[in-house]
């Protein structure tokens, strides 16, 4: 059912304040570590797919530029934009490319210097407000969803500031395993409490960073990439799901299309929730990971804040989430460390943060106005 | 009056107009599809459910509840809608529609997940009335 496809190759930059560096310039970077990870050439690549930088939204013509860049005439291209959980769904889509034969080694690109870079826009300006001018009521920022989101799922089931805390506390213990991280000083519940509101009931130590990098993923069929230089990362189960309909639909604020994107992934691999031994979990806010546990079926619906708290989704944990720390602590390049960290887990490259046996690895991601979720499940192949 | 920045206004077109207009003539109007008869917000130029572009505007009451909440306490963007700390809410509105809209008047202890609200109507400039929306004080 699911189609033949694996992870044979990772590229990471640096990630954090690169001034001086562009979209372009990181997606460029990225590429070509990723094809010397998986032993290719540049020439073996015939499939592109991208993602925009967030300050370039509207660039639907980014396959284009980065084609030109690369010197790559593709059989197999696209740019899409779908926020945090592209990553992934452009993996779902190499994934269907290769099996489908439409090429061979498809590379899934991305590049953004929100931070420091020469955007053309603010991120929150290639946001596209402007449709629903929904500015003019002061609805500013990625944080405005997450924060009237998560004020419900607090009123509703008593989700409490010391739960959020708990998803900021272990996703910096898991940072500061990661040589890597941008921010790998360990924090506490005080810390966290302490820390000024940005948007209520969002602390600054509820959000993510806000970082320059580039990231590409290399997919081909499980049997080419078992010829080639890495362990290969099978894409063991796949899922996507949306809600376009942010008023209309009287559940968009709590994510149902998450769940659905995870319960496909699971039934094209075949496995459940109980099987899952090591989570990435696509986390903008802290809340965010809260949602997740509630949609993956790792608890039941309103009891997240009670699963991510006293350690169990830190390091040691019964279910380590986001062992990179996340883009809580690690970096924020939109959900594709959360994806590459799944491969690094699989393959057993985690070194003091691997977390031992882990075989079974859930990476989701989510993304626009909580609109977009894409979940993958990764193996050994 | 103090130094800050305008309001952000909205921008206006014909899909939108009506609505604007209704505004300022103090009504808050939302469109109703002539074909289904679904009450629809935002504002769209065919019906989500029947995909009718036969449509009638009709007004509401204004009352409804807070549905989300959150507080801001950093404004982003050149023209802050108020100053810091101001309330965002998605309103329930009682005929059926969801709206974003900040709530006027009301520190973060007014307003909570349920709150009674109602609109009102803030004129930002000769051209543009925005509907927000205020605690609604005869709940019980």
């Amino acid at each position: 059912m699911t189609p033949s496809a694996a992870i044979a190759g990772v590229g990471v930059t640096d990630q954090g304040k690169l001034p001086g560096r562009t979209n372009l310039s990181l997606a460029v970077e990225a590429f070509k570590r990723a094809v010397e990870d998986a032993g290719l050439r540049k020439e073996d690549i015939d499939g592109l797919l991208t993602e925009p930088g967030t300050t370039e939204f509207g660039w639907a013509l980014d396959y284009l530029r980065l084609g030109e860049a690369l010197g790559i005439n593709p059989s197999f291209t696209g740019t899409m934009m779908q926020g945090g959980a592209t990553a992934i769904n452009l993996v779902q889509m190499a994934a269907l490319a290769v099996d489908a034969g439409m090429a061979t080694y498809v590379a899934c690109v991305f590049g953004d210097a929100p931070r420091t870079g020469q955007a053309q826009r603010s991120s929150d300006q290639a946001h596209g407000v402007g449709e629903d001018n929904w500015e003019v009521w002061g609805a500013n920022g990625a944080i405005a969803w997450s924060a009237l989101s998560a004020s419900r799922h607090m009123a509703l089931y008593g989700t409490t500031p010391e739960q959020l805390g708990a998803v900021a506390v272990a996703a910096r213990a898991h940072a500061s395993r990661n040589p890597a991280a941008i921010m790998r000083e360990p924090i506490t519940l005080e810390d966290h409490q302490a820390s000024r509101w940005i948007v209520e009931p969002l602390r600054l130590l509820d959000c993510c960073l806000i970082s320059d990098g580039g990231a590409c993923v290399i997919v081909t069929t499980e049997e080419r990439a078992r010829a080639l230089r890495r362990p290969p990362v099978r894409i063991a189960g796949m899922g996507q799901a949306h809600t376009a309909q942010k008023l209309e639909h009287p559940d968009w604020w709590y994510g149902p299309h998450q769940r659905l994107a995870v319960s496909r992934a699971y039934e094209s691999a075949g496995i459940t929730s109980d099987d899952v031994q090591v989570a990435q979990l696509y986390d903008n806010f802290t809340i965010s990971v809260v949602l997740w546990a509630e949609h993956c079926g790792f608890c039941a619906v309103g009891e997240g804040g009670a699963f991510v708290a006293d350690g169990r989704i830190g390091p040691g944990g019964a279910l380590p989430v986001n062992t990179h720390g996340g883009h809580l602590s690690a970096a924020h390049p939109e959900g594709w460390l959360t994806l590459i960290e799944g491969v690094v887990q699989v393959r057993g490259d985690g070194g003091d943060r691997q977390v031992p046996g882990a075989e079974v690895c859930l990476v989701t991601g989510r993304g626009m106005l909580l609109n977009c979720a894409g979940a993958l499940v990764l193996t050994p192949s | 009056m103090s130094e800050r920045a305008p309001k952000p206004i909205p921008v206006v077109h014909d899909g939108n107009r009506p609505f604007w207009d209704g505004a300022r003539a103090h009504r808050l109007v939302v469109q109703q599809c002539s074909a289904c008869g679904h009450l629809r917000y935002p504002i769209a130029a065919v019906c989500p459910q029947c995909l009718s572009d036969a449509t009638e505007w009709t007004a509401l009451s204004g009352c409804g509840t807070v549905f989300a909440r959150a507080v801001y306490h950093r404004a982003f963007g050149a023209n802050p809608v108020a100053d810091v700390p101001y309330v965002l809410a998605i309103v329930q509105l009682e005929e059926g529609p969801r709206m974003i809209s900040d709530i006027v008047d009301a520190g973060p202890e007014d307003v909570d997940v349920g709150t009674p609200v109602e609109v009102v109507f803030d004129l930002v400039s000769d051209d543009i009335t925005v509907p927000r929306f205020c605690v609604r004080e005869d709940q019980r």
